[in-house]
């Protein structure tokens, strides 16, 4: 086949044309070539930086929290086991059309559970979709194995345990230790000191302590997070060798948090705990020498583990609307009338003002007059002829009526600040309120009118405005049983490494010591020993028979008294008094301070006493058991002094009933290293306060002050 | 038809052609063998065969006297359109275009070969519209090759597939041009020019306040849209549009002088490239071998080029020298727009790395086309008057 040529013409007129293109072509190469010295030689530094940025991912390995322990080792916090199910979505497949179905049915959510799920799963985006999403937080054992029995169905779903905080003494000590729940936003930016830190300490979705100990030692419980670098793919996937291991470059690992050892002792809280009789209030009990707390109850309160991570908005809602207010911690956060508790202050200034002596005699006649006005007693017959030592057995409030009438507001104001009130404790662990210890300048600045003599009244009594905590109650009896120290209260005794090895030691703090001479100190002791040891004294029906308990109770009026005195009975529970009782034991040489306050518990002596007394007795019987089983030295308290008069009825004990609640769970033999307890203690109802077979009023007659309606106290 | 070669054209096989596609051909293989590691499948060894099937074809195609091919033009050109409309109807649909003939074990591109018919088709106009009295073109007459070069360009366009209609444009416009056209028209091309960047710019560079007022891009699709946004601010969006031109930039630049070595790519590794052994090969190639290679990929491109320029060159006649000078311009406009985008220079659009990237209808259209150029320039013989 032959082809024709066609033209045949040579085109030269193309020629320079050609010489322009390739030109041209060149150019564009050109272009080309600087671009790339543009990225790859002047920018290189910047494109590696991002493409080892790709490349790594730093993966958090989180630190084991700290345990927390009381004194004797015992673990009152740890983690559990909480059986959690996940779904990582890139590896879920049918996701929303079958597994999450399946799920639903074998763990019976309900259709709101479902569609939260379902939207949790559908809105991962990225790489976002290779990161695990939590559905379900604890499982039964029962639902557990039933899923695991289906995990072939179930691709993309993942079974884990993580360790979840557990208290395990439940509500009980709830205040003290805290609980923990997920950092916010801004405390993280907080936390984390500003966006810029590369390897920032908390991150979203971290947990942190919330009240108490928990936060006040989260920065020692918590330890720290380790890190690892790991190479990654485009997906997020974590790339291994072809051994199947990790591919990282380097590594931090993590520092254990560290243990915090309480000065609590687990037992004595138990024994608090079962002991209480109220409905709320608090129990605070201190060592008097140093001002370790060694057991604080705080009723009523929440669960912890509950609060931490698994609580309902709705329920959080409840708790909070609460009348009672079980979140707040009452031996510290919330201030009370000490009522008569407060006359070992005004007995104290009166004995130091030098205007009275031991001997010093007020006659009772049922009230005092002051002008044109008649403060009441407690007892409207009056007391007759007493004494510093029977106005405190009797707790006549005609006798310190007089007192504050000849010394002042100023004096007693004087010596209960000195003895911490009207200021923080500076516990530490909790939120605290300072109370109020008014003297003249305080009423001149808050009360309309200013200050009157009246007020001076009403304060020597513990009425009007002078308000107390439980907790500085038990710093001013700690105090006025050691000779005057005032220690700082500490609920945190040591910090531990998880090996065990000491990391701090606390040693007892000194706030100051008080003025007081070794006569003053006697009478004073002297005095509230009669409260409990004599006949007549308001707390002698829950003496104790073989500790000496020197102590005082009291019964702060809450609401304004009428004409007629009404009972407790008569009276709704918001306007009945609080009981109070203070002491310490043993009287000779005083090792612990009590404070008991049942809020709206009615008289100190019935209401109030008997717990005080059944804490003091066990502190006595664990010491004799930790004496008996490490051999420390243990010298047994001396009896009580023999009484004068006859008795009429025995020493008051509060009834031991099965079950009860927090530490008191299982009643524990105490062998002295019993740390058994039951893992999963739960609040059961409040024990129903000791009724005393006999009327109490028969025997000691407590005494409700009797402030006047004008200048009356709260 | 005879497949007889003469002695003498031998003699003029452009050689600096052929070890430039070659070598090309080579480099692309041993990038590939390094962009398909595992876990991957290692399609490097497919490319080995497609690239045996291309030099085949060049041997096939430099045999047949090209002016057989000259008069098969038209049949060839409207074959090619038919095929594009029959897609329509048989193709195959991937990623929102129908691009494809599944033709048993492969998958055919008729985008990729109207590209070579559409040269073929420009050329044959140019060459029988040859006035020697008339060398400039004026506007009427390059209304046919307008037409010629529009209907396949509109097809494309419609699959969509615009990258392969950009490309086509270019080319087109590259051989028009090449054609001698009058001033007017020079300026006319001049003129679109400046009103395509100026559309750009309105619609997307200048900040005005919303309602934008836009010429053209409420009329793209979303995908093209995103894709010229996310090149003309590739920070704008980087986890979104601007996400495979910033890990790609990012490949490239992390390269340096020397790379990070062959098969150390952590970005090719990781799979932060996409389409990382076809569109985005560059980078890889970038990544692990450094700026020294790259540069002297360039200058392979280059000579490559500068081989088939000279076919133009030597060409006897103007058919020759236009299927020289539209081949020429095919590679030169797919190296400059891939390593572009690449590079984040120019937007990204699907278009393949000749030699480079993986793929059999892109390494196939390539060796048709210099095994063209090697025809022209083996026959230029027969037209020594």
């Amino acid at each position: 086949m032959k082809i024709g040529l066609g033209t045949t013409r040579e085109p030269k007129e193309l020629r320079p044309r050609v010489f322009m293109v390739g030109g041209f072509f060149l150019l564009g190469l050109l272009v080309l070539a600087v671009n790339l010295y543009r990225l790859m030689v002047v920018r290189y530094e910047e494109f590696l930086a991002l493409s080892v940025d790709n490349e790594f991912k730093d993966t958090r390995v989180r630190s084991t929290r700290g345990l927390i322990r009381d004194r004797r080792g015992e673990v009152l916090v740890d983690a559990r086991p909480s059986l959690d199910v996940f779904i990582t979505p890139a590896f879920c497949q049918r996701c929303v059309a079958e597994v999450i179905p399946r799920l639903q049915a074998m763990l019976a959510w309900d259709d709101e559970q479902l569609q939260h799920v379902v939207e949790m799963v559908k809105s991962a985006r990225g790489p976002q979709r290779y990161q695990q999403i939590v559905v379900q937080v604890d499982l039964t054992r029962d639902e557990f194995d039933l899923v695991n029995a289906h995990r072939f169905q179930l691709p993309g779903v993942d079974l884990e345990a993580v360790p979840h905080r557990h208290y395990r003494s439940g509500a009980a000590l709830a205040h003290v230790l805290g609980y923990m729940n997920e950092v916010t936003s801004d405390e993280l930016a907080k936390l984390n000191g500003g966006p810029t830190l590369e390897r920032p300490p908390y991150a979203m979705g971290d947990y942190t302590g919330r009240r108490g100990v928990e936060r006040a030692y989260e920065q020692v419980l918590r330890g720290r997070d380790g890190w690892v670098k790991e190479v990654v793919n485009a997906r997020g996937e974590v790339m291994r060798d072809a051994n199947g291991n990790v591919l990282k470059r380097d590594e931090v690992p993590p520092q254990p948090g560290r243990n915090v050892i309480l000065s609590i002792d687990a037992r004595l809280q138990a024994e608090a705990e079962f002991a209480f009789p109220g409905t709320a209030g608090s129990i605070v009990v201190l060592d008097a020498k140093t001002g370790f707390v060694r057991a604080m109850v705080s009723r009523p309160s929440f669960d912890p583990n509950e609060m931490t991570g698994r609580v309902s908005p709705a329920r959080l809602a409840a708790l909070n609307k609460d009348p009672l207010q079980p979140m707040v911690f009452r031996a510290g956060a919330e201030h009370y009338s000490p009522g008569s508790t407060f006359k070992v202050i005004t007995l104290l200034a009166a004995l130091q003002s030098g205007a009275f002596t031991a001997n010093s005699s007020v006659t009772c006649g049922g009230g005092y007059q002051l002008g044109s006005r008649r403060w009441r007693c407690h007892k409207e017959s009056g007391h007759g002829l007493v004494h510093a030592h029977q106005a405190m057995q009797w707790s006549c409030d005609t006798y310190f009526y007089k007192v504050s009438d000849v010394i002042g507001i100023d004096a007693i104001a004087s010596v209960g600040k000195s003895l911490g009130l009207g200021s923080v404790t500076s516990l530490g662990v909790a939120g605290e309120v300072p109370g109020v210890m008014p003297d003249t300048a305080y009423h001149n600045r808050v009360t309309p009118g200013g200050y009157t003599k009246g007020m001076a009244l009403n304060t020597a009594i513990g009425q009007g405005d002078v308000n107390v905590t439980p907790l500085q109650l038990a710093v001013v009896y700690a105090a006025i049983g050691n000779g005057g120290r005032v220690y700082q209260p500490q609920v945190v005794e040591r910090v531990e490494t998880p090996e065990g090895e000491v990391v701090e030691q606390f040693g007892p703090r000194l706030v100051r010591e008080i003025e007081m001479t070794p006569e003053q100190h006697a009478v004073l002791m002297d005095a509230l020993k009669a409260v409990v040891n004599e006949p007549g004294g308001t707390a002698f029906r829950s003496r104790l028979a073989d500790v000496t308990v020197a102590g005082k109770t009291g019964t702060a009026q809450v609401s304004r008294l009428g004409a007629v005195r009404l009972k407790k009975e008569q009276m709704s529970y918001w306007e009945r008094d609080h009981a109070w009782f203070t002491a310490f034991a043993p009287a000779e040489d005083p090792e612990i301070a009590v404070v008991v306050l049942n809020e709206h518990g009615g008289h100190g002596g019935s209401d109030a006493a008997p717990a005080a007394m059944a804490v003091i007795k066990k502190y006595f019987e664990l010491k004799r058991i930790d004496g008996e089983a490490f051999g420390l030295d243990y010298t047994p308290p001396k009896p009580a002094p023999a009484v004068k008069a006859p008795i009429l009825v025995p020493p008051l004990a509060p009834p031991r009933e099965p079950g009860g609640n927090g530490l008191a769970a299982t009643p524990v033999q105490d062998t002295g290293a019993g740390i058994e307890r039951d893992p999963n203690p739960e609040i059961a109802s409040t024990p129903a306060p000791p009724l005393p077979d006999v009327a109490p009023e028969r025997v000691a007659p407590d005494e409700p002050a009797a402030p006047p309606s004008e200048e009356g106290g709260r | 038809m005879e497949l007889r070669v003469e002695p003498r054209a031998t003699a003029h096989v452009p050689w600096v052609l052929v070890i430039g596609v070659l070598m090309t051909a080579a480099v692309g293989i041993y990038n590939l063998a390094s962009a398909s590691r595992p876990p991957s499948s290692p399609v490097w060894t497919s490319q080995l065969l497609y690239l045996g099937v291309g030099i085949a074809l060049v041997v096939v195609i430099a045999l047949v006297d090209y002016r057989l091919i000259q008069r098969a033009t038209v049949p060839l050109y409207l074959l090619n359109i038919g095929a594009l409309i029959a897609l329509k109807w048989f193709g195959h649909t991937a990623k929102g275009a129908e691009s494809w003939f599944v033709l048993g074990p492969f998958r055919v591109q008729p985008a990729e070969f109207m590209k070579l018919t559409m040269v073929l088709m420009l050329a044959k106009y140019f060459h029988d519209d040859d006035r020697p009295n008339q060398p400039a073109q004026g506007f009427l007459r390059l209304i046919p090759a307008g037409a010629i070069s529009l209907i396949p360009i509109g097809l494309v366009l419609v699959q969509p597939d615009l990258g392969t209609a950009l490309m086509m444009v270019f080319t087109a416009v590259t051989i028009i041009l090449f054609s001698k056209p009058t001033l007017p028209v020079s300026i006319a091309f001049g003129l679109i020019c400046a009103i395509s960047f100026g559309v750009l710019w309105n619609d997307y560079v200048r900040e005005q306040p919303e309602p934008r007022f836009t010429v053209l891009r409420h009329k793209l699709k979303k995908h093209q849209d995103a894709r010229i946004s996310g090149w003309l601010d590739p920070t704008s969006d980087l986890k979104g549009t601007g996400y495979h031109a910033m890990q790609s930039k990012i490949a490239v630049g992390s390269g340096g002088w020397g790379g990070k070595g062959w098969k150390e790519g952590t970005q090719t590794g990781l799979r932060y490239l996409p389409e990382q052994h076809t569109d985005f090969i560059f980078s890889v190639f970038a990544e692990e071998q450094g700026f020294g290679r790259c540069l002297m990929l360039l200058i392979l491109y280059g000579v490559l080029l500068l081989g088939g320029l000279g076919v133009a060159l030597n060409a006897k006649e103007r058919y020759g020298a236009f299927v020289a000078i539209g081949i020429c311009a095919m590679i030169f406009w797919q190296v400059f727009e891939n390593i572009g985008m690449v590079t984040g220079l120019l937007p990204i659009t699907g278009i393949t790395l000749p030699l480079m990237s993986y793929g059999g209808s892109s390494m196939v259209s390539v060796m048709i086309g210099v095994g063209l150029l090697v025809n022209v320039s083996m026959r230029r013989q027969m037209f020594r008057a």
